[in-house]
C-alpha cells in the first residue's frame, strides 16, 4: 500500500510538474518574443506551485514509510540530488518574481533563470532515472548508457511541455506548439505523454528495493491509514484548482475584446 | 573543516535562513486573514485594500520560504542518512504528515486563494486563506514534533541499533514539542506584528495620501505585539524546565555541572566531547532575552502612544523608531533557535546519536561545494526578498497588483505573476 501510494504521487508530479517544466524548457520556442514570453508563462504560473508539491509529497512519503531507502537514496546521489533542488530552485524564483519589476531586462532575466532552471531540473532527472532504470540506485551514473536514457527523457518532458502548451494557448502559439506533435490532437499528445512520464515511474519503481526498506510495522500502522485519509482530500484541492484554471488562455484577437467577460478582462497578480 | 562541519554548516544555512522567511509568513497570514474577515464582515473597503496590500508582502514572502523549504525537505536524507536509518521510524512520520497535510494543502489553497481573487465567492476565497494560514501552524506544529523528539526522545525503544516506535502520542504530545510550537508560533506573531507597525510608521512619516489606511495598520501591529511577545517569553519561560542538563550547564557557565556532566556521559557513552561550545548557547541565549527585554518595554511604550492620535499622526521620531525595529524579533528568533540547535550538540538525538554519528557517507569536497551553491542562492534569496519587500511596503497599497482588476487599457488579459 505504502508502495502504491508513493506511486501515486510519484506518478502525480511526473505528469503535472513534468507539464510545466516542459513548458519552461521549450520557453525560447514557444514565445520569440517578450509578450509571447509572458502569455507561454502565463499557462503555467497558476499552477506551479501546485504542481511542484507532489514532489514534496513524494519526499514526505519516501521519509516516513521508506526511510532507509530515503538516506541511502538521496545521499548516495548526492550530487545529482544538488544539481536538481539549485535548477528548481532557480526556476521557481524566476516564475515568482518575473512579475515583481516592470522592466524588461528584469524579465529577461527572470526568462532565463525559468529556463536554465527548467533545463537543470530536467537532466538531473535523466541522470537520475537513467540510473534507476540501468539498475544503479546509490551512486550517480558514470556509465556511458547515461548519454542514451538522459536525451530521451529530456524528449519526453519536452514533448509533455508541449503538448501541454497546445491544450493552453490560442492562436499562433498554439499552432507552434503543435508543431511538433504532428496530426494528432493535442489532447491524445498530452494523453500519450502523461502515459509515457508514469511509465518511467513504474520501471524506475521496479528498480527500487521498495518492498525491503518500509518502515516497521508499528509506524506504519499509523501512518498508511493516515495517508489514505488525507490522499483524496489532497486530491480534491487540487482537482479544484485545476478547475478553476481549466479555462484556456484567452485569445488576443482584438474582435474578442469588443465584449470580453469580466474573468476576461482581470489581471491577476500575486 | 571536516566533513561533519560542512555539513552542520550547510543545514544551519538552510534552515536559518527558512526559519526568517517562515516566522514572517505564519505571522503575517495571521493578520492578513484576521483583515481580511473583517473586510468579508463588514465590507469595509480600507480593509479589502489593506488584504491586498499585506497579502501582497506575504505571497512576496512566502515564495522565499516556500524554495528554502523545498531545500529542507531533502537535507535530512542528503546529508544525515545516519539519522533517517537509525530514528526514521519515530521521527520520519512527522515529517511526511507535514509534507501532505501541510505543505501540499498550504500551497494548493495559496494558489487558489492568490488567482481565485474576483473569480470565487468572497466567503469561500476567506476561507482559503484560513485554510492557508492554519495549515501553515500545522507545519510549525508537525516540524516541531520531529524537532521535539530530537531534543527530548520519547516513545521509542531500541530494538537492534534502530529506534522502533511505542506510544505514538507520547511523540506528539512531547512538551518539548508542544512548548516550543506555542513559543515559535507567537514569536511569528511578534515578526509580523512589527513588520506592520514599522511599514505602517515609514509611511505615515513620509506623510504619504494613505493616512487612514496606515494609522489602522499601524494600530493592528502595535497591539498585537505586546501580547505576543508576553506570549511569546511565557511558553520559552516554561521550556527553561526542560532543558537537556548539558545545554543547562552551558547556558549558565556552570563549570562544575559541566565537568560532573562530561564524566558521567564520558561513563555511558564511552571518551568523546559532550558539552555544547558554551560561548555560542550563552551568547545566543543572551542574545535573545535582550532583544526579548527591549521589544517587551518598547511595546508597552507604543500601546501608550497608539492611544495618542496626534502621536499616531506626528511623531515622526516615534516612527523612526518601529521602522528601525523591524530586524529585531528576527534577530530573537535566530538567536533562540541557535541556542536549542548548538545547545543540543554534540547529540542529533540527545543521548542516542551524534552529529558525527548521523553523517552520510559524502565526501567533503561534495558537501563543500553544495554549500558554495546553496550559501551563495540562499544570500541572493535573502538580498533579493529584502529589496522585494522594501520596495512594495515603500509604494503603498496602490500599486499592489494582486486580486487587481486592470485597466481596459492592458494589452492582453492574462494570469500571471
Amino acid at each position: 500500500m505504502e508502495i502504491l501510494l508513493l506511486a501515486f504521487y510519484a506518478v502525480g508530479y511526473f505528469v503535472l510538474g513534468g507539464a510545466d517544466i516542459g513548458v519552461g524548457m521549450l520557453l525560447p520556442y514557444l514565445g520569440r518574443t517578450a509578450d509571447e514570453r509572458r502569455r507561454v508563462l502565463s499557462t503555467i504560473t497558476p499552477l506551479f506551485l501546485g504542481n511542484e508539491v507532489w514532489l514534496v509529497a513524494v519526499a514526505g512519503v519516501l521519509t516516513g514509510a521508506f526511510p532507509l531507502l530515503e538516506g541511502r537514496l538521496l545521499s548516495g546521489l548526492y550530487p545529482v540530488v544538488v544539481a536538481l533542488l539549485i535548477g528548481w530552485i532557480v526556476r521557481d524564483v524566476g516564475l515568482w518574481t518575473r512579475g515583481r519589476v516592470d522592466r524588461a531586462a528584469w524579465r529577461a532575466m527572470c526568462d532565463t533563470a525559468v529556463v536554465a532552471g527548467s533545463w537543470t531540473v530536467v537532466l538531473s532527472w535523466g541522470w537520475m532515472f537513467a540510473g534507476f532504470l540501468s539498475g544503479v540506485v546509490d551512486r550517480p551514473l558514470t556509465e556511458p548508457v547515461a548519454l542514451l536514457g538522459i536525451p530521451a527523457i529530456v524528449v519526453l518532458f519536452a514533448t509533455h511541455g508541449l503538448a501541454f502548451a497546445a491544450l493552453r494557448l490560442r492562436g499562433r502559439l498554439r499552432s507552434r506548439a503543435r508543431g511538433l506533435s504532428g496530426t494528432s490532437g493535442a489532447g491524445v499528445t498530452f494523453a500519450l505523454t502523461s502515459g509515457g512520464m508514469a511509465l518511467l515511474c513504474v520501471f524506475a519503481g521496479l528498480r527500487l528495493p521498495l518492498a525491503q526498506s518500509t518502515a516497521d510495522p508499528a509506524t506504519l500502522a499509523l501512518l498508511t491509514p493516515a495517508l489514505l485519509v488525507l490522499t483524496p482530500l489532497l486530491v480534491a484541492a487540487q482537482v479544484w484548482m485545476w478547475w478553476m484554471f481549466s479555462r484556456p488562455e484567452p485569445a488576443r484577437a482584438p474582435s474578442t475584446v469588443t465584449a470580453p467577460s469580466p474573468h476576461e478582462r482581470s489581471e491577476y497578480k500575486p | 573543516m571536516d566533513t561533519l562541519d560542512l555539513a552542520r554548516l550547510q543545514f544551519a544555512l538552510t534552515a536559518g535562513s527558512h526559519f526568517l522567511f517562515v516566522a514572517l509568513t505564519i505571522g503575517l497570514a495571521t493578520l492578513v486573514a484576521v483583515v481580511q474577515t473583517w473586510a468579508t464582515l463588514t465590507r469595509s473597503p480600507v480593509h479589502e485594500r489593506m488584504t491586498r496590500f499585506w497579502g501582497q508582502l506575504y505571497v512576496i514572502n512566502y515564495a522565499m520560504g516556500i524554495v528554502t523549504g523545498l531545500v529542507m525537505e531533502f537535507q535530512i536524507g542528503l546529508t544525515w542518512s545516519g539519522l533517517t536509518h537509525f530514528a526514521g521510524n519515530v521521527f520520519g512520520g512527522a515529517l511526511a504528515m507535514e509534507t501532505l497535510m501541510a505543505f501540499f494543502v498550504e500551497s494548493t489553497f495559496l494558489a487558489i486563494w492568490i488567482f481565485g481573487w474576483n473569480r470565487l465567492n468572497r466567503w469561500v476565497h476567506l476561507a482559503a486563506l484560513w485554510v492557508v494560514t492554519i495549515t501553515a501552524y500545522a507545519s510549525a506544529y508537525w516540524i516541531l514534533v520531529s524537532n521535539g523528539f530530537l531534543q527530548n526522545p520519547v516513545g521509542y525503544r531500541v530494538v537492534d541499533g534502530v529506534l522502533r516506535l511505542t506510544d505514538a502520542s507520547a511523540v506528539l504530545t512531547n512538551p518539548a514539542a508542544v512548548r516550543a510550537f506555542l513559543h515559535i508560533l507567537c514569536g511569528s506573531l511578534v515578526v509580523a506584528a512589527c513588520f506592520m507597525a514599522g511599514v505602517s510608521a515609514y509611511h505615515l512619516r513620509r506623510r504619504t495620501g494613505e493616512q487612514e489606511f496606515f494609522r489602522k495598520s499601524l494600530r493592528i501591529g502595535v497591539s498585537v505585539t505586546l501580547p505576543a511577545v508576553v506570549a511569546t517569553a511565557s511558553f520559552g519561560g516554561l521550556q527553561f524546565g526542560l532543558l537537556q542538563p548539558t545545554k543547562l550547564a552551558a547556558y549558565q557557565g556552570d563549570t562544575q555541572l559541566m565537568t560532573r556532566l562530561q564524566a558521567e556521559m564520558t561513563a555511558t557513552h564511552g571518551p568523546g566531547d559532550y558539552i555544547p561550545p558554551t560561548g555560542l548557547v550563552m551568547g545566543a541565549a543572551i542574545v535573545m532575552l535582550l532583544v526579548f527585554a527591549v521589544l517587551l518595554f518598547t511595546s508597552i511604550a507604543n500601546i501608550l502612544l497608539m492611544m495618542v492620535p496626534a502621536a499616531v499622526r506626528r511623531f515622526r521620531l516615534w516612527h523612526v523608531l518601529l521602522t528601525a525595529m523591524i530586524p529585531l524579533p528576527f534577530v530573537s528568533m535566530l538567536a533562540g533557535w541557535v541556542f536549542r540547535e548548538v545547545g543540543r550538540q554534540p547529540w542529533v538525538v540527545y543521548g542516542l546519536l551524534t552529529t558525527e554519528q548521523a553523517l552520510s557517507d559524502v565526501s567533503p569536497a561534495a558537501v563543500r561545494l553544495s554549500l558554495i551553491a546553496f550559501g551563495a542562492l540562499f544570500g541572493v534569496l535573502i538580498v533579493l526578498n529584502t529589496w522585494l519587500l522594501a520596495r512594495h511596503a515603500r509604494r503603498g497599497p496602490d500599486a499592489v497588483a494582486i486580486g487587481r482588476t486592470s485597466l481596459p487599457a492592458e494589452p492582453a488579459p492574462v494570469i500571471a505573476f
